[in-house]
């Protein structure tokens, strides 16, 4: 892979704009085809080599705040959203709300994937279905049943580790023999007490009584494998060819680092999909931005990408350069892909281009576990419930899914250290008593998150406006953004919901938004609301059945250009509750194999 | 040769293979956390083949039906330690002549300047050298490749006398496979008959010495001769380079930025209690993480999945002792002793 390569204008078979999940399992497809693949990425390779990894995450060891971004910095020409910024409301967003948007991405090669948890759940049947089912949100040009072939596609690629038998549930069917890659990580500890207490126990949901279990997720973390699937380990690439580091992360030794970094590479990152292509087909080009699509106004045709290539990623200094190929994909990030798509001119007035952003925000809740759980291990989480995903609940108001934390409180009030800090100032413990007290609380630190669906809807978008732009003269996205009654209700269900549970199995609820770490909040029947974001950018390019009301077909192919696909998350008309990547790595294989038969013709 | 002496000779192939991973670790852990990366990520590779090795003579051990033992004082290895062909493992820290000793282990048919009892950083700390059972074993003088040529030797000649199923009597169960082995350099051989017992002595040779013809395996991975060549040279190899000329990226080696740990350090040289409490304790980690490899070679190969936390307890014990300077000890530090514990943590 050269990334330093003088930018000449190379005639390709396909530019591929974005080295994240979606652009590299593309780019591999089709290399591996025989074609010749450009990818185009905005960020930095800082991750790409054995060493600059080990870099991210010193990095990440020496930041005072560990956020999902604090291993990542941001290049100053390829600026990304900090949830930092969500509270001051000042960052590379400009949130004209009414709601703020929770989430952020990475502008990195690998993209998001570099601090994802890595739930890989697969879309519920009625997700694809919603409008038809129970009257809200809308329905997917396709099904559960045609895309069922690419999940197993994708949990392949990625490397999920899952349990069939665990899964299949909430409709969700899986072909015949088939099973995950490798067997589900083990259960945590307190997985295992929480299951104890609540599972069997029933909620009554819309009229209907339904019954919850504690379930592993599918998990893009290596394990032990099955039959002969081979874990990819860390990523190492260097001159001499030898991947010594490669031994490196072949399962998951449970360091509490998902997100925002796994120190040794047993989680997915797209950087492990790009090594796997065909590198004699393949070039990518780092800290190359692309600023316009080029169409050819009569036949509507693609016929370049317009990039900025910066050599430091301190200054602005840049050249500019054009990338032609018979074929496009966009598969720069749901905003970013809206961003592109909007500045060259290609959302008009009647297009939804940019909107219907979507997210799950989530809500947190935790407490004290009468026992001690043994917090603050293993990987980030390992289990949720899921029952509460689907069901006719869902014609009043959003599905939910609850996540188990192995985190303590670290996510929503900073222990141990805050726990420390308060115990000594608070309370004026030291020594001996000090000690006790820590020892007491901490290992019964519990912790939910609560992801909350969300649905399309035209006012919640991203547009441009020429006041606002970065460094290298390309626009900031501006955020509409509203969290509707539909979702707050299910704010308020999910959260009778967990008061249940905490009762039953006998956890003190300590949850304080208000004294926690801070998050936005949103008003609803007379209840604020704490919420944070997912991450999970969704909506932005919605597919649908015809150009009136929709950006892309089910192939993910712009109906406008015929030659421009525009992948990714941001092609969901819906989301349901289950994080996004598996589901647009799977749309992403499907949108492969349409491009290789039409190219290799 | 008889069944009883093949079984002796693999049980002197697990303890050979095994007494080669704590002078690589005392290496690997003597290693300043902010610099030689490249040096630290050649020895982990190197050393995670060693357990390979290790794991691989005790899957053709239990295909012919013994059992494989890594515990009490008969079968761990003490420092120094004698392996054929004259071969003298020491504890050292990294320094260039601890490489010169792994070169000297990894192909003992080249040259090669390990040190003697006289060098400065031996003087006085070799005292009792325990002779490996590979050398006690061997009929005369030999190398580690000739004593792994009898053992396949062995195995095929048993195998014509007794019959292939015969001699292959062990249980499978017993072997240990990808289930539970991982990221250590290879996949385990399940052995169950001569084929797959001859590619797996056949692995180990390998992936030391390079295939015959080419410093490469078959895996296409450097040998570990090879790999130890470049921290010398400072210089890594290309794939395109002859022995002993690599022309690939310089290697930052910094022999400086090291705990220098005293050579051979034993239980018995920590008089200081809380040191000796340091060293009792990681050596009651090594004690029961040979327990779990043996329970692990002997009918229950999910021990290892136990064994993988005592590993990095293991480092982090060692890590422990090896950044602290001895008392009046003239700059040097302890270091881990691997001493056999007979209570284990």
């Amino acid at each position: 892979m050269t990334a330093d390569r003088t930018a000449a204008d190379q005639a390709c078979d396909v530019v591929i704009v974005g080295a994240g999940v979606a652009g590299a399992l593309i780019a591999k497809r089709l290399t591996r085809a025989g074609l010749q693949v450009l990818v185009l990425e905005a960020g930095p390779a800082t991750a790409w080599t054995f060493d600059g990894y080990t870099e991210h995450l010193d990095h990440f060891f020496t930041a005072l705040s560990k956020g999902p971004e604090s291993p990542w910095p941001p290049a100053a020409n390829a600026p990304q959203p900090d949830t930092a910024d969500v509270r001051s409301g000042d960052g590379y967003f400009v949130q004209q709300g009414p709601n703020r948007y929770g989430s952020s991405y990475t502008r990195l090669l690998g993209g998001s994937t570099l601090h994802w948890l890595g739930v890989c759940l697969r879309m519920l049947p009625e997700d694809f279905e919603l409008r038809s089912r129970y009257g809200v949100g809308r329905d997917w040009p396709i099904g559960y049943a045609e895309l069922e072939p690419y999940y197993r596609q994708a949990e392949w690629e990625i490397g999920v580790s899952a349990d069939v038998a665990e899964q299949e549930h909430l409709g969700i069917e899986f072909a015949d023999g088939y099973d995950y890659p490798m067997c589900r990580i083990p259960p945590s500890y307190s997985d295992q007490v929480l299951a104890e207490a609540v599972d069997g126990m029933e909620v009554t949901l819309g009229g209907q009584r339904l019954a919850l279990k504690v379930r592993n997720y599918p998990a893009a973390r290596n394990s032990v494998p099955r039959g002969d699937y081979q874990p990819a380990g860390a990523v190492d690439e260097r001159g001499d060819g030898q991947g010594l580091a490669r031994d490196l992360g072949q399962r998951c030794a449970g360091n509490t680092a998902c997100t925002p970094i796994c120190p040794i590479q047993a989680k997915y990152n797209a950087q492990k999909t790009l090594a796997q292509a065909d590198r004699d087909n393949l070039r990518v080009i780092a800290q190359a931005v692309a600023s316009r699509v080029l169409v050819d106004p009569v036949s509507g045709m693609v016929t370049g990408v317009e990039y900025q290539r910066y050599q430091e990623p301190g200054s602005t200094r840049h050249t500019r350069h054009v990338a032609r190929a018979r074929g496009y994909v966009l598969a720069a990030h749901a905003v970013e892909n809206a961003k592109l798509l909007l500045v060259s001119g290609l959302g008009g007035a009647n297009s939804p281009v940019g909107q219907g952003l979507m997210d799950h925000p989530a809500l947190y809740a935790w407490g004290l576990s009468p026992t001690p759980v043994g917090a603050y291990r293993g990987p980030l989480s390992t289990a949720g419930i899921d029952d509460l995903r689907g069901g006719s609940f869902r014609a009043d108001h959003a599905a939910f899914r609850f996540d188990i934390g192995n985190d303590g409180w670290r996510a929503t009030t900073g222990a141990p250290d805050s726990a420390v800090s308060k115990a000594v100032l608070g309370q004026g413990l030291f020594g001996a008593s000090l000690r006790g007290h820590l020892e007491a609380t901490l290992p019964r630190h519990v912790r939910f998150s609560v992801a909350v669906e969300q649905l399309w809807s035209p006012g919640n978008r991203v547009t441009i406006d020429p006041r606002y732009t970065d460094p290298l003269g390309n626009p900031r996205p501006v955020i509409n953004y509203h969290i509707d009654d539909y979702t707050l209700a299910g704010m308020a269900a999910a959260t009778g919901v967990y008061q249940q549970m905490f009762s039953r199995a006998g956890i003190e609820d300590a949850t304080d938004p208000a004294s926690s770490n801070w998050f936005p909040s949103a008003d609803y029947d007379g209840r604020s609301f704490h919420y944070h974001g997912m991450g999970h950018f969704a909506g932005t390019h919605a597919m649908g059945t015809s150009a009136a009301d929709s950006v892309v077909d089910a192939d993910q192919r712009s109906w406008a250009h015929a030659n421009l696909f525009i992948v990714g998350s941001g092609s969901f008309p819906t989301m349901g509750t289950s994080n996004p990547t598996l589901t647009m790595a799977a749309l992403s294989l499907r949108t492969a194999e349409r491009m290789v038969k039409e190219l290799t013709r | 040769m008889t069944e009883k002496r093949l079984g002796d000779l693999l049980q002197a192939a697990v303890e050979l293979e095994l007494s080669t991973i704590p002078p690589y670790l005392c290496a690997l852990y003597s290693l300043r956390p902010e610099s030689n990366g490249t040096a630290r990520l050649i020895i982990r590779s190197v050393v995670v083949e060693e357990m390979l090795h290790m794991v691989l003579a005790a899957n053709v051990l239990n295909a012919i039906g013994g059992e494989p033992r890594v515990t009490g004082t008969e079968h761990v290895p003490r420092y120094p330690h004698e392996l054929p062909d004259g071969v003298v493992l020491d504890l050292l820290p990294f320094c260039p002549e601890a490489v010169e000793a792994f070169l000297k282990v990894e192909n003992p048919q080249h040259s090669h300047r390990a040190p003697g009892h006289d060098h400065p950083l031996l003087a006085g700390r070799r005292p009792d050298v325990q002779r490996a059972r590979a050398t006690t074993l061997a009929q005369g003088p030999t190398t580690i490749g000739a004593f792994y040529a009898e053992i396949i030797e062995g195995l095929e000649k048993a195998a014509a006398m007794l019959g292939e199923q015969a001699l292959f009597c062990g249980d499978p169960a017993r072997q240990i496979t990808r289930d539970y082995y991982y990221a250590g350099g290879g996949t385990p051989v399940p052995v169950t008959d001569l084929a797959s017992a001859r590619a797996a002595l056949t692995e180990i040779a390998d992936q030391g010495e390079g295939d015959q013809a080419s410093m490469y395996d078959k895996d296409g991975d450097l040998g570990h001769y090879f790999r130890f060549e470049q921290l010398k040279y400072g210089r890594s190899y290309l794939p395109s380079d002859d022995a002993g000329t690599p022309s690939g990226p310089e290697i930052d080696v910094e022999w400086a930025a090291v705990y220098p740990m005293i050579a051979n350090p034993r239980g018995d040289d920590y008089a200081d209690p809380e040191l000796r409490a340091a060293s009792d304790a990681a050596n009651r980690t090594w004690s029961g993480l040979l327990r779990q490899l043996e329970a692990a070679f002997n009918g229950f190969p999910e021990a290892l999945l136990a064994a993988v936390p005592a590993m990095f307890s293991l480092r982090d014990r060692a890590a422990v002792l090896l950044a602290n300077p001895l008392p009046c000890g003239g700059g040097r530090h302890a270091g881990p002793t691997f001493e056999w514990a007979r209570e284990s943590s």
